[in-house]
């Protein structure tokens, strides 16, 4: 029983650290309608940030968290000027063919700069255990925990009461809409694919004391969020959170009660059964609901 | 100006004339560049060292070494670059490769083309277990390191425990590709010919962001000692989640990929990390007692490249080049037959080599005398502790702070 217990607060805490990237990359996926593949590689751009104002500035990771939001921000603005502009009318492969290139020009570039080698940043606070009985919970993954949900309110909350959110989702309804309502579709394109990045410079700051960086990183979490935000809905954000716990325990149960190599197989199984019986999604409320 | 044209021609005439009297070439197939270049570089290091001390000995035969690079950046181009080293350059030897499946396609060409190859650095089984007659491999293979770690836990782990081996629960964790594997299946069957009986045997993904399931069932199994195969990402994670679990272990093996990099160390913490111990290729803080010119090797070494050994692949490299020069020089030829004869006539006991191997080959061209050290971190520093000849220091029990 104890280690049922503990099996599910380990999967809470890895499902929050899936949320905070799936958050990012559904926000990009349900408004500018872009499967970003190079999603990860924002990840490892966001952990080199942090690592070299560490090392450099010797600022901790939560307080460089700052201004690497700004950082990913910029990146994806400018990721969506000037490559996924140029392709908005363009056929779904191309764009994807986009991603899926720029993915793999920056793990290469960042092979050249970094080298293949491993880096890590000293926090051996954030590292540390908390005992609450028999079970223990790092203070890092609480601190993520904490994120993930303040994220997705304040996002939800951002969407539903703002001008720019509602803007924001009258160009997700439908862009020749918002279009000729009067807003500047392109802009809003710009500031959503920012703001998809800058989720992700949140979770690189938070992932950053927990595991090192190295150029394949993004690799290692992309997979999984792309099988969250499908099971969130696509466009959903709270979906998209609620999907991720659900990902992060199945992978936990499974790698424990299965075995460890077959946790893929498990959630690409509820993956498949999921586009096969319920292609809206877990909380999918169908095309157009956002 | 008439005369100084005839010295310069009469001295470019010696030199040229010296040259295609007194010189072998000697085919080095290494990855120079693309992601397997660092490495690749640091084992030619090995053999540019033991050239260099060669031709400056006099040579082979009265002859000169001159090295012709070829540059495997993978199988397909180690195809190519065979080729070109063998019916291009004509080189009558290949030495190589650093990489398993670059020295696998490399080897293929050499064969059929009847140039002995010299392996001084991958470890796959199959690259000797093919029935070629012109390879010949000087380092441990893959089986070598499987079936040392799992003797390590009746020879050395159990004594300094004071425990009964077949008391001690074992795990076998490793990552789930090829290489994970294949080191797993020697393992597996090495302890089933020892009585050891392994309790778990857990394969993971590499990739995994989250390996607190294995754990789980470790503590759960109530494991003592665990056999880990694993690359570096994989190996930081398991550490530092071993510790925020509190897994107590009375001692965990790795055989080289992530367990020999200092940066692995770092990223852990010296204090995480201590007491691991590791199977790997000889590296340089071990007892020159048991590994003969150890020292010179790495002043040798410092004075080319200005730098301390990067890894022990330039070691390895460094003393299975000596061995064949050796078998090169009491060869009639450097033919395919000839070399053959030479090479099955090597006998060097073990321990009087740099790396503290011997070398004697089976049919099959491979080195019989290769044991792997053990080593373990000990203060951030990888010592070798085992066994009692090669030691620089005792081995600890336990690892990290749990």
């Amino acid at each position: 029983m104890d280690v049922f217990v503990q099996l599910i607060l380990n999967g809470i805490m890895l499902g929050s650290m899936y949320a905070i990237i799936a958050v990012g990359l559904t926000l990009i996926f349900g408004i500018v309608r872009v499967v970003n593949f190079a999603h990860g590689e924002f990840l490892m751009i966001g952990m080199y940030a942090v690592y070299l104002l560490s090392k450099h500035f010797g600022l901790h990771p939560y307080v460089s968290a700052v201004p690497v939001i700004v950082l990913l921000f910029v990146v994806g603005a400018l990721v969506q000027r000037f490559i996924i502009q140029k392709l908005l009318n363009a056929d779904e492969h191309i764009q994807i063919f986009a991603t899926v290139g720029l993915s793999t020009a920056l793990i290469n570039l960042a092979l050249i700069v970094f080298g293949a080698d491993l880096y890590s940043v000293e926090s051996p606070a954030v590292r540390q255990s908390i005992a609450m009985g028999p079970f223990t919970v790092l203070v890092g993954h609480l601190v993520i925990f904490a994120c993930a949900i303040a994220l997705v309110a304040g996002l939800h909350t951002f969407m539903q009461t703002t001008p720019l959110g509602r803007a924001i989702r009258a160009t997700a309804q439908n862009r020749n809409a918002a279009m000729l309502m009067g807003v500047r579709v392109e802009r809003i394109y710009i500031i959503s694919f920012g703001l998809g990045a800058a989720c992700v410079g949140l979770a690189s700051a938070l992932i950053m004391p927990i595991y090192p960086v190295s150029p394949t990183i993004g690799t290692y979490f992309v997979l999984t969020a792309f099988v969250v935000v499908v099971l969130g809905g696509m466009r959903s954000m709270v979906g998209a959170f609620f999907g991720a716990m659900i990902i992060g325990i199945v992978d936990s149960l499974s790698g424990y009660y299965i075995a460890p190599d077959l946790k893929e197989v498990v959630y690409f199984a509820i993956f498949l059964a999921i586009l096969i019986f319920k292609p809206t999604g877990l909380f999918g409320f169908g095309r157009g609901t956002e | 100006m008439k005369r100084f044209i005839r010295v310069a021609l009469a001295a470019g005439l010696m030199a040229s004339a010296g040259s295609a009297i007194a010189q072998v070439k000697i085919g080095a197939l290494y990855p120079f560049s693309g992601g397997l270049a660092l490495l690749g570089d640091e084992s030619f290091r090995g053999l540019e060292l033991a050239i260099e001390e060669r031709n400056a000995a006099g040579g082979l035969k009265g002859q000169q070494m001159q090295i012709v690079k070829g540059d495997a950046v993978d199988p397909n181009q180690a195809v190519g670059e065979a080729r070109r080293l063998t019916s291009v350059e004509k080189v009558p030897v290949v030495f190589g490769t650093y990489s398993s499946s670059l020295s696998i396609a490399a080897t293929q060409v050499a064969e059929l083309a009847g140039v002995p190859y010299f392996e001084l650095g991958a470890i796959s089984d199959p690259i000797t277990e093919r029935g070629f007659k012109n390879v010949y491999r000087s380092n441990p293979t893959a089986k070598d390191f499987a079936n040392r770690m799992i003797d390590a836990i009746g020879e050395a782990i159990a004594p300094a425990l004071g425990a009964d081996v077949k008391a001690l629960k074992v795990a076998i964790v490793h990552e789930d590709s090829l290489y994970g594997q294949t080191v797993t299946g020697y393992q597996v069957a090495r302890a089933k010919e020892k009585g050891i009986t392994i309790v778990e045997t857990l394969p993971y993904s590499a990739k995994s962001v989250d390996l607190t399931p294995v754990i789980l069932r470790l503590k759960s199994a109530g494991v003592d000692v665990v056999l880990q195969t694993s690359y570096q990402n994989d190996t930081v994670l398991f550490f530092r989640q071993m510790k925020e679990q509190g897994l107590k272990l009375k001692a965990i093996m790795g055989a080289g990929g992530g367990y020999s990099l200092r940066d692995t160390m770092t990223a852990i913490g010296a204090a995480n990390m201590e007491g691991a111990l590791n199977l790997d290729f000889t590296q340089y803080k071990t007892n020159a007692k048991a590994a003969p010119g150890i020292d010179a090797f790495v002043a040798k070494y410092k004075a080319k490249y200005g730098t301390e050994p990067r890894s022990g692949h330039s070691l390895a490299n460094y003393m299975g080049a000596k061995v064949f020069f050796d078998a090169m020089a009491a060869a009639k030829d450097y033919s395919g037959p000839a070399i053959r004869e030479a090479v099955m006539k090597v006998d060097i006991p073990a321990g009087t080599t740099p790396t503290g191997w011997g070398a004697k080959f089976n049919e099959q061209g491979q080195n019989t005398r290769v044991a792997p050290f053990i080593m373990q971190w000990q203060g951030g520093e990888l010592v070798t502790v085992f066994p009692a000849e090669a030691a620089v220091t005792k081995m600890k029990t336990g690892v990290g702070t749990n």
